[in-house]
């Protein structure tokens, strides 16, 4: 099934956005994961959780490249503002929710249900945007 | 700021879609322009004059 945008087809651009920032998403769960299941099986050093903590960064750099090179090569000023406004609802929103889990959490008779991730926060977020917006100007 | 698109388009009995293809954007950008929610950008301004073959000044007024 086709995804729509704007009630229209995705153009390529748009396409490929999406593809690059779900696998980039993809990838920093699964580094996320491996590398704390590394670092707690292994009882390695210091340097070692240091270095190995850096590489679930990397995918995250890589939807800040993959967003920001939308954003440039975007032609539709509407959409383009759409998709901007949905990024600053994003970031809100994580701020919102890291502060508050960051604060329940901190509790040690709250019991932490799933490990979440900020990224998938703000990931998640965009997109519930992104439909608002949308839907907004249908 | 106000613009005649609507009535540009009626005349040219083109559908928002139409005139959307034509100007290679969303059909919500042409929706969004028209109903006053969203100010062009420059070039885009400049491509529906050049599309309706009238001055920029003639399609948009800077009245509230």
């Amino acid at each position: 099934m086709n995804i729509r945008l704007c009630n229209k087809e995705l153009s390529p651009l748009q396409r490929r956005t999406m593809q690059l920032f779900g696998a980039n998403l993809g990838f920093t769960a699964v580094l996320s994961l491996a590398t704390h299941d590394l670092v707690k099986d292994m009882h390695p050093s210091a340097l070692f959780i240091y270095l190995t903590a850096l590489l679930p960064t990397i995918p995250v750099v890589g939807i800040v490249v993959v967003v920001s090179r939308y954003l440039a090569r975007e032609t539709d000023d509407f959409i383009r503002m759409l998709v901007v406004q949905s990024l600053l609802w994003g970031l809100g929103i994580t701020f919102v929710l890291d502060t508050y889990l960051g604060g329940l959490f901190s509790h040690p008779q709250i019991f932490r249900l799933i490990p979440i991730l900020n990224i998938d926060l703000f990931c998640v977020s965009v997109g519930i945007a992104v439909r608002i917006q949308l839907w907004r100007n249908r | 700021m106000k613009n005649r698109l609507r009535v540009l388009r009626a005349e040219r009995d083109w559908s928002q879609a139409d005139l959307a293809d034509r100007l290679q954007v969303s059909r919500q950008s042409v929706n969004a322009i028209e109903t006053g929610r969203f100010d062009p950008s420059l070039p885009l301004a400049f491509k529906l004059a050049k599309l309706f073959s009238t001055p920029i000044e003639q399609i948009f007024s800077d009245e509230e």
